[in-house]
């Protein structure tokens, strides 16, 4: 169940830029209201995280532009 | 189509779950082909998406490709679509979550998919390295791999690991297909974006891995934009098929 929480919560910050950004000024607090072990989360790769969700935030445009000639 | 030059084709399969799979279906019949998915997210502790999953077995037995692909990566959690692979958290219990999945997969299509290792920009949390994680998963769940090469050779640069001792710990010998593809620096972190020419480093790993094993590999070159001409995009097929003649002959 932790896990599942776990993924919960990473696809929550490469979503929504409000809990990542109050996540990132504080990851350990933020991680443990959520029900996570702050450990996990001990050097947070804030560049990372960042570019990770301009990525997909970027592959979510373009995926919901595509069109497909049948 | 250069068939004398191409010896077989990759098809995302998520372009057509939602359509008659007419113009893939053909290309099977003429060339060995492989659906490759992007969107079961089967690396994950959540079970996979039933719906989702139930669509990609319809596409898989109407287009009947030789293989079918997906990677090491989640895409959903709790409601919430990312819209892209996300690499696991990097624990033995999303390495279990995986399996069942996996065997849900199988149960569902009727074979199992080639596991492709992912690009990630953010180091996950977890307490196992990429190599040990992808090695357990694959051990655990039966599975052979899909090994892109520029994957691995963009997060040994950006989490600074060497790519050869990635190589030196996974089980080779499943190792069936291979991806290459080129990227870009993106704010000291490299992108495997798909939109540019394969570096040297990349046809470098593919020697490397055609040296350690004997058995069949399909080598595929991955392109999603910035297009070259069709005679620059062979000419990269050729320098693949070099590479792998070097690890073959060392």
């Amino acid at each position: 169940m932790s896990d599942e929480r776990l993924e919960v919560f990473l696809a929550r910050l490469l979503v929504d830029e409000k809990a990542r950004a109050r996540f990132l000024a504080n990851p350990r607090s933020v991680a443990e209201e959520f029900g996570l072990d702050s450990d996990l989360f001990g050097e947070v790769d804030r560049l990372g995280l960042e570019l990770a969700a301009e990525s997909c935030a970027a592959k979510r445009v373009r995926r919901s532009q595509r069109t497909v000639r049948t | 189509m250069h068939r004398d030059r191409v010896d077989c084709l990759e098809v995302l399969a998520d372009d057509w779950l939602d359509k008659p799979p007419r113009a893939p279906r053909r290309l099977a019949a003429e060339i060995p082909t492989s659906l490759h998915g992007v969107g079961l997210g089967l690396a994950s502790a959540c079970p996979v998406d039933e719906n989702r999953l139930a669509r990609v077995a319809w596409l898989i037995n109407a287009v009947e490709p030789e293989t079918w692909s997906e990677h090491f990566a989640f895409v959903r959690a709790g409601g919430i679509e990312i819209g892209h692979l996300a690499a696991p958290p990097r624990t033995i219990a999303t390495i279990e979550g995986f399996t069942r999945n996996l065997h849900r997969a199988r149960v569902a299509v009727g074979s199992m998919p080639l596991m492709e290792n992912v690009a990630t920009l953010m180091r996950p949390p977890g307490e196992l390295s990429e190599a040990v994680w992808i090695r357990d998963a694959l051990l655990s769940g039966g599975a052979s791999m899909l090994l892109d090469l520029h994957n691995l050779y963009a997060n040994a640069a950006n989490f600074d690991y060497d790519p050869l001792d990635f190589l030196a710990a996974i089980p080779l010998e499943r190792v069936r297909q291979m991806h290459l593809a080129g990227g870009r620096m993106w704010r000291s972190r490299l992108l495997d974006d798909h939109q540019h020419d394969v570096p040297d480093p990349v046809y470098a790993l593919l020697t490397e891995v055609a040296a350690r094993v004997q058995h069949p590999l399909t080598v595929i070159i991955e392109r999603d934009g910035n297009f070259p001409t069709i005679e620059h995009l062979l000419s990269e097929v050729s320098r693949a098929r070099e590479a792998l003649a070097r690890g073959r002959a060392r």
